[in-house]
This record gives structure tokens, sequence and C-alpha cells, in this order.
């Protein structure tokens, strides 16, 4: 039995689907594409399916990863093109391979969140604000309900605002994985509170996850 | 995706409902057709992508080159607040086009209390809502489905009604509206035109008279327009493909599953069931043909779970070699397939058998009523016998919970008859216990599903006058006190709801009026018990000067000219009145594929015979 690995884009109408339709989608994708799908042993069959370090509702992403279990080898390239004409035309594969690290290993995520032109002089005051303030103190809702203060500048001490064309990009590599994460949106909702952002128009994309240790995951 | 539309979906719950972008959605290039299409669900997204209508049309519109259907969902509270306040007009899935640039808009009748929606989605989308007040560069509205079988109360809101089956008949349509946009003509004249395909209705060529009192007169067609109107029907199933493709919801539909079409129409002839009689005759598919359609269903939309769909999948006569066919296949791909409409009658040892092997849920029975003789009135030809024989069965099987369908408010019903549900249920519980073979340590659960019982236009109850909403409110607390094992539980509908529902079913073109005025006041998703405002309808009811209790709780003289009397569905009248007659005497009706009961519905095949008479196609007793 190998252990695949799944790199797909989520971007687009796919956005919209949460991590629950997402399974879905990819459970019926790998039913699709006739791959040597390695199914449990159990009274109910179903495809074995890990996704790492699962992305929040309306944000896109070029690195998620999906793991599952073969039965026998395959061409990787071969296997990429067939589940991309399973899957929906948000979520596109890039790459399957056989899975190196464990996901347990991600430790960080890096995102891009970036500001059409339009909107780009209210979201630089907005970013200002949140460089200037000493302590961005927001709520952080944990498992099983338990709530947390937490000071984002800790993990982002500056948002550091580039100009692209004409818009804003602002780089970020917040924590994430099975233990700790703080959510992109986080800021924003913060920066919505507070200095009236309208959070909407800053797109969250994620480029990429890390390790403790600031690898890139593979 | 535009600004407006992120915004928008940023606010609200389940964004996926509006996003479209799906598995198996259709794209192209809109300058490359020439009609674009909106087949519209006057209801949310899981509801109306549970639909296997829509996924026929869908598929057969799209196949042509010519012609690009879309979808489009009535938007939850949140989301349609959210386009209100944005001025985003209402769009189809696919393009994220508004619904105003369509040549054709198509909403689905599925349910009368839907009909609001409907308003609904024409004013988000931009449209004024009287037919009249569109000019000929709008759309035109089509509806079809079975409340279309009386669409007078949707008269003066929808151009183009269509009776019956629409795989042929919807393409006619299409071309015909083709053909007259190209040629320049109006709208009144490609309607005209239309009026000449079967079963298809265009309410402003017919005229209707009223008496003093509110019954009608007459209703006279115009301008050559056919009278009556006769539904569309495909004569045999097997030359109509099945789908091979759905488009696959992201997020979870009500039904989210593969579905094959065994058979349409139904045999048996309850008197209460309006779509038993708007779709005779009953045909069948080939289970040959049903069994590769549906492995290449779940071969391309990736479904693990696959339903035998019809309204009694069990009157299949050659169930056995489908199930068997079906088997082959099924366990090795990993798909468990189900049968949503089992008949107690038929239920067969081996039938059981081939049920358990692919997953075991609940067993459900739509007895419908609670004593032999309310069930001969009905002509749910069910006995205790069969019910108890079936329970067995399925007890020994290992099943642990029974649901059991009722309605309450059936013509010549008593305080006896709502009684002899709960007696029916608790002699399933002891049935249960008396099984040597009962799971051990486990306890069995009945549970009793009571609706409230609407006469429906085109049935032998179509006479018959409702119960009023507090007779049906004692009948419900009779029920509730009449049960004594905490193994049985018990629900029932509101019966608000179905008083208004028969209203509408039953209604005439005066309602449209009613219909316009309570969604000026705010009346959307009655369906939804929590959307339902009641009030709000009584008091338009009242200011409008228009008695709701007029259409449902007067009964209807067997000579009367009905609101829906020039929609021919194949069966005479003639019957209806017979079949009445019989029900007030308790009297049952064979199924019609043991003997034919001159409904009329022959009629509407060429050759004028449903069944080969010769060949045993019910399934015995046993």
């Amino acid at each position: 039995m190998i252990t695949a690995r799944l790199w797909f884009t989520k971007t687009g109408e796919a956005s919209y689907i949460s991590l629950l339709d997402l399974q879905r989608v990819m459970q019926r994708a790998l039913k699709r594409s006739g791959l040597p799908v390695w199914y449990t042993q159990g009274f109910n069959p179903h495809i074995y399916m890990t996704f790492s370090a699962p992305l929040a509702l309306g944000q896109e992403s070029l690195t998620e990863s999906l793991d599952f279990r073969l039965a026998e080898e395959v061409n990787w390239t071969a296997a990429c093109d067939t589940l991309n004409g399973c899957l929906p035309r948000g979520i596109r594969a890039v790459r399957v391979e056989e899975a190196k690290m464990d996901p347990s290993q991600i430790a960080a995520a890096c995102y891009e969140l970036s500001v059409s032109k339009e909107y780009a002089g209210k979201a630089r005051e907005a970013f200002d604000a949140y460089n200037e303030a000493a302590q961005v103190i927001v709520v952080k809702e944990g498992k099983r309900g338990k709530k947390k203060e937490l000071d984002l500048k800790q993990y982002a001490p500056v948002l550091d605002y580039k100009n692209k064309d004409g818009g804003l990009v602002v780089r970020l590599t917040l924590p994430a994985g099975n233990t700790f994460t703080v959510n992109p949106a986080m800021i924003l909702t913060w920066l919505s509170e507070n200095h009236g952002l309208e959070s909407y128009r800053v797109q969250i994309l994620r480029t990429g996850l890390q390790t403790a240790e600031g690898k890139a995951f593979v | 995706m535009d600004e407006a539309l992120k915004a928008a979906l940023s606010a609200v719950q389940k964004p996926g409902r509006y996003t479209g972008g799906e598995p198996g959605c259709v794209y192209k290039e809109k300058e490359k057709v020439s009609l674009r299409f909106a087949f519209c669900f006057p209801d949310t997204y899981e509801v109306g992508m549970s639909f296997l209508g829509m996924k026929i049309l869908y598929e057969i519109l799209n196949a042509r080159e010519d012609i690009w259907c879309e979808r489009c969902f009535m938007p939850w509270v949140d989301m349609r607040r959210e386009m209100q306040q944005r001025g985003l007009p209402l769009y189809a899935l696919e393009s994220k086009d508004p619904l105003s640039e369509f040549d054709v808009i198509g909403f689905t009748l599925q349910y009368e209390l839907s009909y609001t929606n409907i308003l609904a989605m024409l004013d988000l989308a931009g449209l004024p809502l009287l037919c009249e007040e569109r000019t000929d560069d709008m759309p035109i509205i089509v509806a079809g489905g079975p409340c279309a079988c009386n669409s007078e109360p949707l008269t003066d809101f929808i151009d183009l009604f269509m009776l019956g089956e629409g795989e042929i008949q919807l393409p006619a349509v299409c071309d015909t509206i083709i053909a007259g946009r190209k040629a320049g003509l109006s709208k009144r004249e490609i309607l005209k035109n239309c009026a000449a395909i079967q079963g298809v209705y265009i309410p402003a060529l017919y005229d209707v008279e009223y008496y003093e009192d509110g019954r009608v007169k007459e209703i006279r067609a115009n301008e050559g327009a056919p009278m009556p109107i006769r539904k569309a029907i495909i004569e045999d199933m097997n030359t109509q493909p099945l789908p091979q493709n759905f488009v696959v919801p992201m997020i979870g539909a009500v039904h989210d599953r593969a579905q094959i079409e065994v058979l349409r129409g139904c045999v048996r002839g309850c008197r209460f069931c309006q779509a038993g009689f708007l779709y005779r005759p009953m045909r069948e598919r080939d289970a040959a043909l049903l069994s590769t359609a549906g492995k290449a269903l779940c071969e391309n939309t990736g479904y693990d779970e696959i339903s035998l769909t019809s309204l009694s999948t069990s009157d299949h006569s050659d169930l056995e070699t489908l199930l068997d066919d079906m088997l082959d296949w099924t366990q090795d791909e990993h798909v468990s397939m189900s049968l949503p409409s089992l008949r107690v009658d038929n239920f067969s040892q081996s039938l059981v058998e081939k049920i358990s092997r692919v997953r075991k849920s609940g067993l459900t029975f739509a007895a419908e009523a609670g004593t032999q003789r309310l069930r001969d009135v009905i002509n749910k030809n069910v006995t205790w016998e069969e019910i108890e024989r079936t329970c067995k069965l399925a007890f020994g099987a290992g099943y642990t919970s029974v649901k059991l369908y009722f309605m309450m408010g059936l013509p010549t019903e008593t305080m006896e008859d709502i009684e002899g549900i709960a007696e029916t249920a608790q002699r399933i519980v002891d049935l249960y216990y008396a099984n040597p073979d009962h799971p051990k340590g486990k306890g069995v659960q009945v549970s009793i599903s009571v609706a409230c019982f609407v006469p429906k236009p085109h049935t032998p109850f179509q006479f018959v006058p409702q119960d009023k909403p507090e007779v049906l409110r004692e009948k419900q607390q009779h029920l509730l006190h009449s049960v004594k094992s905490r193994k049985i539980s018990v629900s029932y509908h509101d019966s608000k709801t179905s008083f208004l529902e028969g209203v509408f079913a039953k209604g005439d073109r005066r309602l449209g009026k009613v219909l316009l005025e309570a969604y000026r006041r705010g009346c959307a998703f009655d369906g939804w018990e929590e959307h339902f405002l009641f009030e709000t309808w009584m008091q338009v009811f009242e200011d409008l000067g228009v008695d709701p209790s007029f259409y449902v709780h007067r009964a209807i003289g067997l000579d009367e000219v009905t609101p829906w009397s020039h929609m021919d569905y194949g069966i005479s009248h003639d019957y209806l009145v017979r079949e009445y007659k019989k029900a007030l005497d308790a009297k049952t009706t064979k199924p019609c594929n043991r003997a034919c009961a001159g409904c009329g519905a022959n009629q509407l095949l060429k050759g004028g015979v449903c069944f080969d008479y010769s060949k045993t196609v019910v399934h015995q007793n046993g």
C-alpha cells in the first residue's frame, strides 16, 4: 500500500465549499478516476482520506494537500491528469506523488492577502492602524468551545504591504497545523471591527505550508 | 466573480449554494447558442438539486448545440436580503448572468406552497411579475411539473404551461421560440404557435366565465387553441435514455445520490394520490437498460449510492432481475443501493434479503389509513396480514425500526379510524417482541408520521371537501391520546399549511391577485414552517374579498365545471366519478396491470393497450 499525496488548488467558486463538502467532492473524484484507491476494510468500506491543514471557507489556496492510499503503484503524471478530468473547475490537481512528510509536521502556512486598486487606499489606512497598534487582542475559539485571548502581533508583527498592479499585497506566515493555527481572517475581522475594513475586499490566498524548521512541507 | 457577489457570499450561510461550479456543470459560449434557458426551482438549492426532473431536462436541453440550459434556485432568506440590498439581480449558476438576459425562464411546479417563491424569483430578477407587463424583448416565462395540472392560480404570471412529460415537449417549445424570435414574431404570436404542441397551455388564449356564487360557468378556448389540452406523454420509456450524468452538488443536497427512474406512473390507483393519476399509464424501463444506465451514471458522477426511483418501484414486473443485475456491479464498485418506494404487499422474502445485503436502513411503509375500511375507501389495497407478514420478515432479518406513513382527514374518516393508526403501530410493536429471533437487547422503534389529506385535482377525491384545520387538530390530539407505548413516536403536519396547499391546488384564476398581494406583504418560503405567515395570508384573503374556504371546504358537484376541467390527463371524468362513488361504498379497484378499470389513459398510447394481460406482471403474495 502506498500513501499518495494529491496537491491541488482551491480557488474561485470552490473556495466557498467547506471541508465537509470538499471531502465529498474528493471522494467522488477519486471514485470516478478509476485509480486503484484503497478502501477501508470494515463493514462499510470507504476511501481513506486525510486533508492536511484544512482551509477556512472563502479562502483560496495554491497548495492544498490530500492524502489517500493506493493499493498498487500508478504513473503519477497520468494519475494527476485523470484526477483533473474528475474535479470541478475550481479545484485543479497540480501533482500527485508519494507522501514524504507526515502532515503532523506542518507548523506554519504562508498567505498572500491582496487588495484591488479600487480599495487600496482604504486598506492601506487599516493596515497602518494595525501596524501602529501596540497589541491586537482577539478571542480565539479553540477546540470544545474554549475561548482564549490572543495577541495577533505576536504572530504577525507588521502587515508589510507592497504595491502590486496598483493594489496591495501582504505576505504573511502564520502558525498552522494540528496543535495551533492562526487564521489570517482573524486579522481582517479585527480590522473590520476596529477600523472599518470591508474584509471581503481582501482576498486571502494560501501559498505554502511549512514545517517548524521553516522548510517547505512536501 | 464580481465584487458585489463576493460581498454577498461573504455575508451568508452556505455560500456554496450560490456559486455553481459543481462537477457535471455545462458551460457554453452564450454567443454561439440560439436560446438560453434558465431552469428555475422555486425552493432552496438543496431541495432543487435533489429533483430528478431537472437533471433529465438539463441533459436533454444541453445535448442540443443551440440551447444552453442553466440552473437557478430560490436564494435563502439571508442571500435574498443581501442581493436586494446590494442590487444584485437573480442570476443563473453556470454563467452568473442575470435571468433577465435569458430567452426563456422555466419554473418547475412541484408544490403549491412554492408559488410565492416564483414571484420572489421573478422580482429578484428585476422582471415585471405580470405577463401583461412584460414586453416582447423580455424572457418568456414557462412552467411545468405536477402542479401545472391546475395552473389557474398562476395564469397572471406565467406565459406558457406544459402539461405532462417534458422530454419531447420542452425541446419542441424551445424550437418554436427560436423560430419565432428569428422571424421577429411578437410574444403573443410565438405563444400562439406553441399552443399547437401537445400539452402546451397558453392561459391568454382561454376565457373563464364564473357564476355569481364563484363556481366556474364555462371555459372557452380562443384563436384555435386546443380544448381540452391533452398532456404530453412518452409512450415507450425505453426510447428515452436515462441521464448519463448529473450535476453533482458539492454541498450536500437532500437526496444526494444517483437516481434511475425504473418506471413512470403507477398501477395502484390509490384514490388520494394525484401523481398516480397524472402519470398514467404506468410504463416500465427494461431491467438491463436500467442497470447499464445506473452503472454509467455512477461512473460519471462518482456517487456511491444509487436509488431506484419511481412511484412504486416494487411494481416493476422484472424487479428481481433488476436487483440481481444491479448487485452484480454495485458491490464490486462500493455502491450501495436504495429502494425508496416499496409496497407492503409485494415485499417478498428474497426481496428483503437482496435489500439487506446492500444496506440496513429503516423500513418504511405507507399504510395511509388506520383501518381496513378506510384503506378500502382510499383504495390503498394493503391488509393488516400483509403488514404483519412483511414486518415478521423484516424483524427476522434484523430490522429494529419501522416508519409508518398515514394521512388524516380522509373522506368518511371517523375517530375510530384515527384510533386504528395507534392500534396498527401497537400491533407492530407487539409483533416485534413476539418474534423469538428479534435482536437481543434491542428495542423496536415505530414512528408514525401523519400528513393532513389535501384533496387534489384529477383524482376521485377532487370532489371532497377538505377537513377544517380545527377538525384536523382535534384528530391529531385524539391520536396522541390513543398512543400508549413509548416505543411509538408520532409526528404530524401543520394543518394550516395543508389548508393553503388545498386552496392553491383547487384554486382558480381569481387567486392570482391574492398570491401577488401575499407576496407583496412578505410571504415567501410558505412551505417552510418558520417562514409561513398564515395570518398574513388570511388577512389578504379578507382584504381582497376572496373566500379561501370556497375552494377547499365545499363539496364540488359531480357535474360541476372545475377550474381545471380544460386540462386533460387522459383520465375520464366518468371514471373519477365512478371511483368516487366506489370509495364511498368502501369498494376497492384492482391495480391496472391486473384488471383494466377503464380510466381512459390507454387512449394516450397508440394502440390503446397499457399492459399485456397474458403475462403475470404483478408480484404475487408470499
